[in-house]
């Protein structure tokens, strides 16, 4: 098993700082991991020659003058291929946007450009961000470096993978109902998807707006803050990102060592979620063991019913296809994308592109969302989902107002075979069971490694706190760290 | 082309039957910047040059609300005295269209931002009150021209995005005149409110036209079609026309309005089916996710309302009250707001006694001045010191008003720095009040015209302005008319 050279970036930049490495010996470095991991497809595209001379021109700016380095000074990130990079290929892994070229780039990634960082690849992931398992790709499946035969979770399983098989730094994916902590989970990974707002969707391609966020993979809880306080704050291209100033998240966690941490937090769990049949057992026994663990510490951690956990899925699938199939209109092959070649007609322009440029899983999502905000079946399908969404909001803000954490496992079950859920699109929807809620309320969670299964891939623990309190969220997940 | 299409004879069974109309009204707010990103929303540009990745619904990009597209929507909804909601909501309205980027409108459907409200408009002689349902904001798509190429449609995407106002009447209307009476009343209040330049022919504003008929004294509306896009003011009326003609011709024969969306060919002067209601399309609209509700607080209101011109309904009413001018002297003034308020600011440092002839002056002199000129009144040259001076040479009798009129004023237009006083010197205007000199002149024309005198006392008193006139012109002009005339009637009756 390959041992990753870096865990953080503060290692990454002391060896910078003490001239035993250069960007441009880290960036071959990470370039050789590609070439050599390259059968695992967690890259759609390798940025290579670009990602060398950036390097190099940062070795000359450091070399110039070490202090007018940036705070990414060394960070090698991939990007999820739904984030837009200007003059980059953006296809959300599907033919309708083959080939085309964002004109601008995402919030998110200016920010991380601003201080230094440098994009190594886009990866590959499922369609429009619609899946569990990244197996929905026109690019293919991804692998879990762990185990090539399973999926590596979706659907920013080719971000996942791109951390895991130590290629890069870091990775930036979307969580729209699980896509980053899911897979993090999967690759043993640190994954966190921040409070809806918190980093400017500007850039990010939409698929459920209302849910949508940017999220990090790491593999350190440090370098998660660290990504997060770079990427957080208001945005004039998003109305929707928070205005609320952004706390230090880095230097906060920093401060904090597991070993000397006494800060006692209170800690609630849904009984269906551990004490269920049907949560895949060695799942519950180490998630049971880790609650015993941090009662041990000295916190406490009490069981509810969550009323409402059987709702989650359903409401989510009717609130995301409804938006996604108003958010997919634009790729109709008019102005940019793909657009079908015997096309006579404006409607044969819309019907015969969009048939040939979606996949499966997409128009899936898109015929469903169209129905449930049809005329007739708006309030049945659309209000009562929304209403629900109310309830678990309230019911989830009450338990956080009581607690600091909700605490449950990531997924339910570990990383399966590949193709094996792929038919049954059903049961694959309801893997996303733990993570949904999270994205339903627009609060902060975190994936954190709790192991592996017996198949040698990740199980993940999943710690969700009240809205826009990722500084205590984060500090308590590098307080149990491992 | 046939005129009995457009106008329908007023044969007896048309009578039996009254028209019900409702109007969608789209105005285009004359913002620097579209609706939902910062592109120019300026009319004209070369094709597709106002454009920018948000525009063109590039992948990843968001809208951002324009405050001024919000601020100007209030705006005319005080001025029709709407409900205007603290809270409101964008919503997607969800169809596919070439013109249409994102395959979606931002508009507002359940909650918008202005709700009731009305407009009284003069009808002949009288006025009615219309009543609105709502008004909210959206935006424009772009514009499709399918016939400027026989094998292509073309896409112009610069009006995509650019902000409007839906004005959504209730069913007030009765007639084709009465729907240009409230376009041209809405025309008006959007220049007076300087929110849109209001122009039909740029498509700055247009309407939707939904007609019913019924039998007169029927209490349930008849089947509605919706007349697309029209305009115009006169397609509006000719449409009407056309419209009601077809549905009580159809109604009369023992047939159905079948409601559905016509469009009207202003070449034929009929309206044809675009699509029936079975066709009607499912627009799935949804509250918009993208965009924050609409929330206006107490301050953003009260700039606005701090902000507001004098309406020109209430602005008529203090003419015809507190200036004592016509109705009608009052409407002309009232016609455009720069000419409104340069009268408003002449009367303010006006005698009060002179207010009415310096409308009279501002609506006979002025107003022709600046068509033949063709400049603004702001580019009027004479200070309004000058023209109150002016006045007041006439009120006193000083000068006589056509002498005022013909030679005074327009030496002024030439040397505006003069001033008027020293201008009347110089063209020696002043008029003579000395009486005894007039008694001498009018005793002359007595003396002259025995005959007459004669006539005169017995009874032939329409003479008086023959002596009057004969003595003026002993005078050249330079006796005041008022003081000539009192001491003619004195010479006659002794």
């Amino acid at each position: 098993m390959h041992t990753p050279r870096y865990t953080k970036l503060a290692d990454i930049q002391a060896d910078l700082f003490s001239n035993k490495t250069t960007c441009v010996e880290l960036v071959t470095y990470y370039l050789h991991r590609i070439e050599k991991k390259r059968s695992l497809n967690a890259y759609i595209e390798v940025f290579q020659p670009e990602s060398l001379q950036r390097a190099a021109e940062l070795d000359k700016k450091y070399q110039e003058n070490p202090k007018s380095v940036g705070r990414l000074f060394g960070a090698v990130v991939s990007i999820k291929d739904v984030i837009c990079y200007a003059g980059h290929q953006v296809t959300a892994s599907s033919k309708i946007l083959e080939g085309f070229r964002s004109l601008y780039s995402a919030t998110a990634v200016e920010r991380l450009l601003s201080e230094d960082a440098i994009i190594i690849g886009r990866t590959n992931c499922d369609q429009f961000a619609m899946g569990s398992s990244n197996e929905n790709s026109v690019y293919g499946a991804v692998r879990n470096a762990a185990n090539p035969a399973k999926v590596p979770g979706g659907s920013s399983g080719g971000a996942a993978v791109s951390v895991q098989a130590d290629t890069c730094w870091a990775s930036l994916g979307s969580d729209t109902g699980g896509s980053v902590r899911q897979p993090a989970a999967f690759c043993g990974l640190v994954g966190l998807k921040p409070s809806y707002g918190r980093i400017s969707r500007h850039g990010l391609l939409a698929y459920g707006s209302s849910f949508d966020q940017i999220g990090t993979f790491t593999r350190s809880v440090e370098d998660a803050a660290l990504l997060l306080e770079i990427m957080s704050g208001a945005d004039d291209f998003d109305g929707t990102a928070s205005q609320l100033p952004v706390p230090t998240y880095f230097a906060n966690v920093q401060q904090v060592s597991p070993e000397t941490h006494s800060q006692k937090s209170k800690i609630v769990y849904f009984k269906q979620a551990v004490d269920n049949d049907g949560i895949d057992p060695q799942i519950r026994e180490k998630t049971v063991h880790f609650i015993e663990q941090l009662r041990e510490k000295g916190h406490l951690v009490e069981a509810v019913d969550f009323e409402y956990l059987d709702y989650i899925i359903p409401a989510y699938y009717v609130l995301t296809t409804a938006e996604a199939s108003s958010n997919l209109s634009r790729y109709d092959g008019v102005r940019y994308g793909h657009r079908a070649a015997e096309a006579k007609t404006l409607d044969e322009v819309y019907k015969k592109s969009r048939t040939e440029g979606f996949s499966e899983e997409v128009k899936r999502r898109i015929m469903l969302g169209t129905f449930v905000l049809s005329s007739g079946y708006y309030d049945a399908y659309y209000t009562k989902a929304q209403q629900v969404r109310r309830l678990i909001t309230e019911r989830t803000r009450q338990l956080l107002a009581a607690y600091d954490f909700i605490l449950m496992p990531t997924s339910p079950v570990p990383a399966w075979d590949l193709g094996a859920k792929i038919n049954d699109p059903v049961s694959m929807y309801l893997m996303d069971i733990f993570t949904v809620q999270a994205n339903m309320v627009g609060i902060p969670a975190i994936s954190m490694p709790l192991g592996e299964d017996s198949a040698g891939c990740g199980i993940g623990i999943q710690l969700m706190a009240d809205k826009f309190k990722e500084n205590e969220l984060l500090k308590f997940a590098q307080s149990i760290k491992k | 082309m046939n005129q009995s299409i457009i106008e329908p004879p007023l044969a007896s069974v048309y009578d039996l039957y009254e028209t019900v109309i409702g109007l969608e009204i789209h105005v285009q707010l004359s913002t620097q910047s579209k609706a939902f990103c910062s592109d120019d929303a300026r009319f004209g540009g070369a094709p597709n040059t106002h454009l920018s990745a948000i525009s063109l619904a590039h992948p990843g990009t968001l809208p951002r609300p324009n405050r001024r597209h919000i601020e100007f929507a209030v705006r005319l909804g005080m001025a029709l005295g709407c409900n205007i909601q603290r809270t409101s909501y964008f919503d997607r309205k969800n169809y596919f269209y070439a013109d249409l980027p994102k395959g979606y409108q931002i508009t507002q459907d359940r909650q918008p931002t202005c709700m009731g409200g009305t407009l009284t408009i003069p009808i002949g002689n009288a006025f009615k009150t219309i009543r609105f349902h709502h008004l909210h904001l959206e935006e424009d798509a772009g514009k499709s021209l399918h016939d400027t190429d026989s094998r292509f449609s073309h896409i112009d995407l610069n009006r995509a995005g650019v902000p409007l106002l839906e004005i959504v009447t209730e069913p007030d209307l009765r007639s084709g005149e009465e729907v240009d009476a409230l376009m041209t009343a809405m025309r008006h209040l959007v220049r007076w409110l300087d929110i849109s330049d209001g122009n039909m022919e740029e498509g700055s504003m247009r309407c939707d036209v939904n007609i019913s008929v019924r039998k007169r004294g029927a209490t349930t509306y008849g089947t509605r079609c919706e007349v697309k896009n029209v305009n115009s003011m006169k397609f509006a009326r000719r449409a009407v026309a056309y419209e009601v003609r077809r549905q009580i011709d159809l109604l009369e024969k023992g047939g159905k309005v079948i409601q559905q969306t016509l469009n009207f060919d202003p070449q034929t002067g009929i309206t044809t089916p675009l699509r029936s209601k079975e066709n009607a399309h499912d627009y799935r609209y949804f509250p918009d996710p993208d965009l924050a509700p609409v929330r206006l607080s107490d301050a953003f209101l009260a700039k606005i309302k701090a902000e507001m011109p004098v309406l020109p309904t209430d602005l008529r009413a203090i003419l015809i009250k507190n200036y004592q001018l016509s109705a009608n002297d009052a409407l002309i003034l009232t016609e455009d707001k720069s000419v409104a308020l340069y009268y408003q600011q002449l009367a303010s440092v006006c005698p009060p006694v002179l207010r009415k002839a310096a409308a009279n002056l501002v609506i006979q002199k002025i107003l022709p001045f600046l068509q033949t000129q063709n400049i603004a009144i702001a580019h009027y040259p004479i200070a309004h010191t000058q023209l109150i001076d002016l006045l007041q040479l006439i009120e006193d009798g000083k000068i006589n008003a056509s002498a005022a009129y013909q030679i005074l004023l327009p030496a002024l237009l030439q040397e505006p720095q003069s001033s008027t006083l020293a201008m009347a010197e110089k063209l020696n205007l002043f008029q003579n009040t000395d009486t005894a000199w007039l008694e001498t002149l009018i005793q002359q024309v007595i003396a002259q015209n025995p005959d007459k005198v004669t006539a005169f006392r017995k009874g032939k008193k329409g003479l008086s302005a023959f002596f009057v006139g004969e003595t003026m012109k002993l005078a050249k002009g330079k006796a005041d008319p008022k003081i000539l005339n009192t001491l003619v009637m004195r010479f006659l009756n002794t």
